[in-house]
């Protein structure tokens, strides 16, 4: 039974374990390369100190275990609601709540497996790669040669299974609690409502992070670091709670498109808080690397003097982890959310809509989500970077060189075009009428 | 007599304020009879097979199901009674679709439900004999309801409640399930309460309970279709 409902999850929703998979795929790849860097630097008996390169090991491994943690746990937990049905009728005919535990363990478990091998794989390779870059930048003295570290791969193990397990099991708190007579109800209506406690705690953070900036000119440069880092989460999290209504708020922007953004505006209304899952990882990313660079960017252009190249290669590595772990959440979440989509695409089709009518909708409501993000990003960016610039360099304004800001707003235009247009376009190859059958 | 489902003095209020969706029901189902609940939309039809089956719990009142108290019983005991005493045939939503036929009747036995009867044996009886590597997506309509009733009928439960069973088939192939769950009743001694919206397949039952506001209008033996739908535009009106 536990091994039917497994089964049947995995083959009726694979997209929704995207998200989880690349999560854990990259997590594996991350510690895998970061290890091998490490092994590769004692094999060639070098201590450098001075870059910092002794200390990227311990902490990308950190960096994994915490976003895997919060990524995976999301992501899964959303693969697991869209299950919500079938728990149900499977505790309809007598599966105890135990029994649905057990089963969504074991899909977090079957997931983890093979992505954390792929990973583990694909990591060998980055290592390589990055070991022989650090080489030719001169990071990395010239008798650094790349040496795998076997022990990666229970180490990546260690990483991606506990965390996938975790998330799920939070999934399944709620889930195995479903009542039991919701599989008899035709369609369950998803929630709406943003919830008070929601909106307060959300804008508690916000005060919280404002606050908090603009005490940052007070502390020291090493306080004000690690101050930064929990502004920008408190930032981040007051975005991820007030999230549906900022995209709510967005949504009437659709109508700037004519009729079809109006009925953009009208489905962003009910799809917020599903689509909200997205803005968060895109806000956080964007606002990240946006104070990063504009950190050495503005020192650059005020002081005219360039810093070292390894400690710029360093952060911004950093960084870089951190954006390809947002990218991989925001695309997975988008993904779900349209592939969840199949029969209300065949419901506007039925009703008269062409398929470019449908993808047109699809691309306002994209629109909106990118220039949330956007706003939610700069938003945060500024909150924290004009105080601590004004209180290092006396300067109001960040200096961001506008190649930067292209490619932002490229990656973000990029990620969501890709985890929305792209699975909603596949989706209307298919005829409607098979979509909205009765069992679909 | 022997009781298969009694309901006394339920209610049942979906929000603190709300309306009675059943106010104060009472209704004793004798063992091997087959009952059909009707009334229209909104009048507690859905709720009284949800209360009487265990799968929601009355604001008020005492439900009796297969001899036991169900009111007060913990989740993990209501689990098991539904696994191995209780079967279940609603409108659609019946079988996980990405298995086979033969693993969604062996559903309950998985789950730990005594396995009384064998899959070909159900199988066969629901007129569905050799198909028990059909996966379920390949099925019709009709066809999927018998797995569904397979299912139902594999733990030998003693009351099948069934929610608009034939509600998106055609009259032939709902026809077909109304037989096996008639057949079932009389040879199996089974007690099946069905919820309808159509008066034909209420004409297959023994008794017909007739529900307005959350309230019985009507608790009489069945009389034929015409008659049903009669009664029906009675208490609707």
């Amino acid at each position: 039974m536990i091994a039917g409902l497994v089964r049947q999850a995995l083959r009726k929703h694979p997209w929704t374990f995207v998200g989880p998979a690349c999560t854990q795929a990259l997590a594996a790849t991350i510690v895998t390369a970061s290890l091998g860097l490490r092994a590769s630097m004692s094999a060639a008996n070098v201590s450098s100190p001075e870059n910092g390169l002794d200390v990227v090991a311990p902490l990308f491994v950190m960096i994994s275990v915490y976003l895997s943690l919060i990524i995976v746990g999301v992501t899964m937990g959303s693969a697991i609601s869209r299950q919500a049905r079938d728990i149900a009728l499977a505790r309809t005919i007598g599966a105890g709540p135990g029994q649905v535990r057990r089963a969504i363990a074991l899909q977090a478990a079957v997931v983890a497996l093979p992505s954390t091998a792929a990973g583990y794989l694909l990591g060998g390779l980055v290592g390589r790669l990055w070991v022989d870059g650090l080489v030719t930048n001169g990071v990395a003295p010239e008798s650094v040669t790349f040496h795998g570290q076997p022990a990666a791969l229970p180490i990546a193990l260690a990483v991606t299974l506990p965390t996938s397990l975790l998330g799920a099991m939070i999934a399944a708190i709620r889930l195995s609690r479903i009542r039991p007579a919701a599989a008899m109800s035709d369609t369950a209506a998803p929630r709406r409502g943003a919830g008070i406690v929601r909106t307060i705690a959300g804008l508690l953070f916000a005060a919280g992070g404002v606050f908090a900036a603009s005490r940052v000119a007070t502390l020291d440069a090493e306080e004000a670091g690690a101050a930064a880092f929990i502004i920008m989460l408190a930032m981040c999290a007051a975005a991820g709670l007030l999230g549906p209504i900022l995209l709510r708020a967005g949504a009437p922007l659709a109508r700037v498109f004519g009729r079809t953004g109006a009925i953009a505006a009208g489905t962003m209304a009910v799809r917020a808080r599903s689509l909200s899952g997205a803005l968060v990882p895109l806000a956080l990313a964007t606002s990240f690397a946006a104070v990063k660079v504009a950190m050495h960017t503005t020192v650059a252009h005020v002081t005219g003097v360039d810093e070292a190249r390894d400690v710029l290669w360093l952060d911004y590595s950093g960084t870089a982890v951190y954006t390809a772990f947002a990218t991989v959440a925001a695309l997975a979440t988008l993904v779900t959310v349209t592939m969840s989509r199949r029969r209300e695409f065949a419901t506007v089709r039925l009703a008269g809509a062409t398929r470019a009518h449908a993808l047109r909708i699809v691309a306002c409501e994209a629109i909106v989500v990118i220039v949330t993000s956007l706003v939610v990003a700069a938003a945060a960016a500024a909150t924290l970077l004009v105080p601590l610039l004004h209180a290092s360099l006396g300067v109001a304004m960040p200096h961001l060189p506008a190649g930067a800001v292209i490619s932002g707003v490229f990656g973000v235009v990029a990620v969501v075009g890709l985890g929305t247009v792209l699975p909603a376009a596949f989706l209307l190859r298919r005829p409607p009428l098979e979509a909205v059958s009765v069992d679909a | 007599m022997n009781v298969a489902v009694e309901l006394n003095e339920v209610s049942r209020r979906y929000t603190r304020r709300g309306t009675l969706a059943l106010n104060s029901v009472s209704l004793a189902v004798p063992a091997g009879t087959f009952v059909a609940v009707m009334g229209r939309t909104g009048s507690g039809k859905s709720t009284l097979l949800q209360c009487a089956a265990g799968l929601d719990r009355p604001t008020s009142g005492t439900v009796r199901l297969a001899g036991q108290n169900i009111t007060r019983m913990r989740e993990r005991a209501l689990t098991r009674l539904r696994r191995e005493r209780i079967g279940f045939v609603f409108q659609s939503y019946n079988l996980l679709s990405e298995l086979t036929v033969g693993q969604n009747v062996r559903l309950p036995g998985q789950l730990g439900a005594p396995r009384t009867r064998g899959v070909d044996d159900v199988l066969e009886a629901v007129g569905l004999a050799g198909l028990g590597r059909r996966p379920v997506g390949e099925l019709s309509g009709g066809q999927r309801q018998r797995v569904a009733l397979a299912r139902a009928l594999i733990t030998s439960p003693a009351v099948i409640f069934a929610d608009e069973p034939t509600g998106a088939l055609d009259p032939t192939t709902g026809a077909q399930v109304l037989r096996l769950l008639r057949d079932a009743v009389d040879r199996d001694g089974v007690t099946v309460v069905m919820v309808t919206h159509d008066p034909v397949a209420a004409a297959w039952s023994d008794r017909l309970v007739l529900l307005r506001d959350g309230t019985v209008a009507a608790d009489d033996p069945t009389p034929d279709a015409a008659a049903v739908a009669q009664r029906l535009a009675g208490v609707a009106a």
